[in-house]
Order: structure tokens, then C-alpha cells, then sequence
């Protein structure tokens, strides 16, 4: 994930909700399975990441 | 034939004259010519005129200790002194002088007479002013708000105009009024004429002006005739710009009061309605700021209040979006723990299933139940390799196989 330029936090919430879509459809490959669950776990945080981040900033700025 | 000697016929008419006529009379005339010698008798020319021609005429005289108390009584009644072209009531006797021949000598004069002359040759000017439609003329005129630049028709010597410009240039309130005066002659026969005068002079320049204040000031006793003239108060009120008045009399008005846009009393009140004019409007002026001050301020306050609460609104939206988003994220990790194992958990599920479906096909299976398999020459029986005569066919069974021939 890193190496790659950060995606936006949109970016980031579909490619969770399009892993989520295809593991509820169970339209994946059960070698992928790990992969894509480890991923899409990351980007949980990243998104929970910037969540926290922006709430401070927000703060910062309207307070 | 008889004949007189000229003073024995001049004394004869005198006797006539003085028998057949009464002590005196009363007539009415015009002072036609006068003067005053230095010996202070009067000397006139009494008239009748009939459409400005005249009729009659007859030498008069006052003599001067007569003179003296009448003309100031006069004067002091009427406000004018005896002068000519004035309509008098006299009461004269007749004298017939063998030298000097025929005059009138004036014992007394009826100032009440020349009062409702005046009054009626007065009316007859408004009469005339009215007919010919312009008597209100001025008046329509609107006053300027703040009339900065003002030309005063007045003498330069007079009283009044020193305590106009006193007035006006000493307002406690510092207001600067350009005044201009137009010199003229306040009074006398030739007033009328020099304030007309004036008042080209203005108009010549009309647009420099706001204002045209016409003051007199001074003595009790003078003479407002002019003030009554038709040819000046129909150039008053016909002039486009606004007259105020200021003629410094309290007894009665003038016609050119009546037909000013603005009568004041004395030259002082004229200053004083201008400079009354110039508070009127700067506290009219204040009065706005004011409004202006305080509706900015409401303004201020209600778009102040708007910030405050977009302010909320923006903190409140955000957080419930962050909320919200925070929630998604939960909700699809509480996903990500739940699939992957529901997957494993199908999918060995569907293996179980294959691996019983397969164990359910296996052939052997269905041997051990007593079934058997039929083959005709090597092949399973179809409905294009059927079993004919003389084929080989092979049964195969729960325990092994066997071969037979079709017969």
C-alpha cells in the first residue's frame, strides 16, 4: 500500500466495500482470500487514520 | 363804453371772490408738483387728471409754520410724507392776489383720506397682479434646502443689511452663506426703479444664485410707497428665483410682501430663517447618520449571528459525517471478520456435498446393491448400439462379469 501514491479516502472506502461485496458473493478465489482480507483490514485503519486526523483538525479550526 | 384800470378789475374779482365764496373747502387732488423753499413754505401744483391727461390744475401754497406741523403729522398717521403724485383731501381757502393771481392756500389736509387712497390704489395693484395670474407666482417657487448663495438687494449704508450680514456671518453654528449685495435705493422716487434694476443684474447671473433676500432696515417714519409699486412687485413675483422679504416694518404689509415666496419682519429674521433652514437640515442629516449607524450595526449583529450559527451547523454536519463514516468503517470490518469464514466454511460445506454426490455415482456402489452393467460389443446399449443376434454382451455384477450371446 505504501509503495503506491495514497489513495484518497473515497478511493480507499470503495476498493473496502467492493473486497466486502465480493466476500459476501463469495466471488473470490480462496487463495486470495488472505490477501485480499489483509488488505482490505489496512485500509480500515488507514480510512480510521484520516478520520481521527480530520475530526483534530477540524477541531482546531472551528474552535 | 366803461373801462377798468387792471388792478381796479383785479380788485374787482377779488371782491366777487370774496363775497360770493366760503371761508374754505374741502378738495380732492393730486399734488401734481412740490417744493419747499428755504423759508420752509410749500409751494404745489394741484391737479385733477382724467386718463392721465389733466384737466384741472391750480397753484396751492402752505406756508411754512402750517406746513412744518402738518407734514410731520402727516407723516406720522400715513407713514409718508406730503410729496407729489400723492391723492389728498385738502382743506384750502381761496385767495386772489392782484399780482399773483389765483391760488389755494392749504389750512389742512386729510390723512385718513390718503390712507384709503393708498389702500384702494393698493388693492388695485393685488387686483391687477391677481388678474394677470402671477401674484402667486414666487410662491410656487420651492425654497432651497441649504441656499449658500444668497443676493441681498438692499443699501449698503442701511442698518438692516449690516445686521443681516452680522447675523448671518456670525451664526454660532459656523455655517458659511455667500451673500452678494446688489446695491440699490431703498426708498424715495427712485427706488423702484434701482431695485428693478438689481434684480436684472441677478438675473443675469441667475444660476449663481439659490436665493434673492430683499431688506431695508432703519428709520419708523419712511416711506414704503415703493414697496406698493406695480412695475417692482410684478417683477417680484415673476422672478425665478425665490424672494425673501425683510423690509423692516411692523405696521402692514407691503405688496411685495404679499407677493415674496417668504415674508419676514426684519432683515435679523430673514438671517434668522436662513440659519433656521441650515439647523433644520444638518439635524436632518444627523438624524440619518444615526440611521444609517444603527441600521449597520443590526446588520452586523444579524449577519454575526448568522456565522455563529453556520459556525455550529458546519461543526455539527462534520462530526455527524465523520460519525457516519466511522460507523461505515465499522460496519464493513465487522464484515471483513464474518465472510472469510463464512466462505471457508461454504466452501467445505460444498466439498462435503461433492464428495458425497461423488460417492453417491461411484458404480461399484450400485453393484454392491445388486444392480448390473450392461455392455453390447465393448459399449454401453444406446439406441444406436442396440443388442442384435449373434452380439456379445457383457454383464458385469457386484462380484465380477460375465459374457453371453444374443440369440
Amino acid at each position: 500500500m505504501a509503495k503506491k501514491k495514497e489513495p484518497t479516502y473515497q478511493q480507499a472506502l470503495n476498493e473496502i466495500e467492493e473486497i466486502v461485496n465480493q466476500l459476501e458473493n463469495e466471488s473470490v478465489d480462496v487463495d486470495d482470500l488472505t490477501k485480499l482480507t489483509k488488505r482490505a483490514s489496512e485500509l480500515v485503519n488507514y480510512c480510521r487514520k484520516k478520520l481521527k486526523s480530520t475530526e483534530e483538525e477540524l477541531k482546531a479550526n472551528i474552535e | 363804453m366803461d373801462s377798468f384800470g387792471l388792478l381796479e378789475f383785479n380788485q374787482h374779482i377779488k371782491s366777487i371772490l370774496e363775497k360770493n365764496l366760503e371761508k374754505s373747502y374741502w378738495i380732492v387732488a393730486e399734488i401734481g408738483e412740490m417744493n419747499v423753499n428755504q423759508k420752509g413754505h410749500c409751494y404745489m401744483e394741484l391737479v385733477e387728471k382724467k386718463d392721465n391727461y389733466i384737466v384741472a390744475k391750480n397753484r396751492a401754497t402752505i406756508w411754512s409754520y402750517t406746513f412744518a406741523n402738518l407734514d410731520n403729522w402727516f407723516a406720522g398717521v400715513t407713514g409718508t410724507h406730503l410729496k407729489a403724485g400723492m391723492k389728498v383731501l385738502v382743506n384750502a381757502a381761496v385767495q386772489y392776489h392782484e399780482v399773483y393771481g389765483f391760488s389755494l392756500n392749504i389750512k389742512d389736509i386729510d390723512a385718513n383720506f390718503t390712507i384709503g387712497e393708498r389702500e384702494r390704489k393698493k388693492q388695485e395693484t393685488i387686483n391687477q397682479l391677481e388678474a394677470e395670474g402671477i401674484i402667486d407666482m414666487n410662491k410656487s417657487i420651492a425654497l432651497p434646502l441649504v441656499p449658500q448663495n444668497i443676493a441681498v438687494i438692499s443699501s449698503e449704508t442701511a442698518a438692516g443689511f449690516g445686521d443681516f450680514m452680522h447675523q448671518l456671518e456670525n451664526n454660532p453654528y459656523g455655517y458659511k452663506v455667500h451673500a452678494q449685495l446688489f446695491h440699490s435705493i431703498m426708498q424715495g422716487d427712485n427706488a423702484v426703479e434701482s431695485i428693478v434694476q438689481s434684480l436684472h443684474k441677478i438675473y443675469e447671473q441667475e444660476e449663481t444664485f439659490d436665493l434673492v433676500i430683499l431688506i431695508r432696515g432703519g428709520g419708523a417714519k419712511t416711506d414704503l410707497d415703493c414697496f406698493d409699486d406695480y412695475n417692482l412687485c410684478s417683477h417680484l413675483a415673476q422672478f425665478p428665483l425665490p424672494v425673501v422679504t425683510g423690509i423692516g416694518h411692523e405696521r402692514d404689509n407691503t405688496i411685495a410682501d404679499l407677493v415674496a415666496n417668504t415674508r419676514m419682519k426684519t432683515p435679523t429674521a430673514v438671517a434668522e430663517f436662513i440659519i433656521g433652514g441650515f439647523i433644520d437640515f444638518d439635524s436632518k442629516i444627523d438624524g440619518l447618520s444615526e440611521q444609517i449607524l444603527s441600521r449597520s450595526r443590526e446588520v452586523l449583529q444579524t449577519n454575526g449571528e448568522y456565522l455563529s450559527n453556520m459556525v455550529h451547523q458546519l461543526k455539527l454536519l462534520s462530526q455527524r459525517h465523520l460519525y457516519e463514516n466511522a460507523s461505515k468503517l465499522n460496519r464493513l470490518e465487522e464484515a471483513l471478520k464474518l465472510y472469510p469464514f463464512q466462505f471457508i466454511k461454504n466452501q467445505r460445506n460444498h466439498l462435503n456435498f461433492l464428495e458425497k454426490s461423488m460417492a453417491a455415482a461411484d458404480p461399484q456402489k450400485i453393484l454392491e446393491r445388486g444392480f448390473t452393467m450392461t455392455k453390447v460389443n465393448g459399449q454401453p446399449i444406446s439406441k444406436t448400439n442396440k443388442p442384435k443376434a449373434g452380439d456379445k454382451v457383457e454383464t458385469t455384477h457386484k462380484s465380477g462379469k460375465f459374457e453371453s450371446i444374443v440369440k
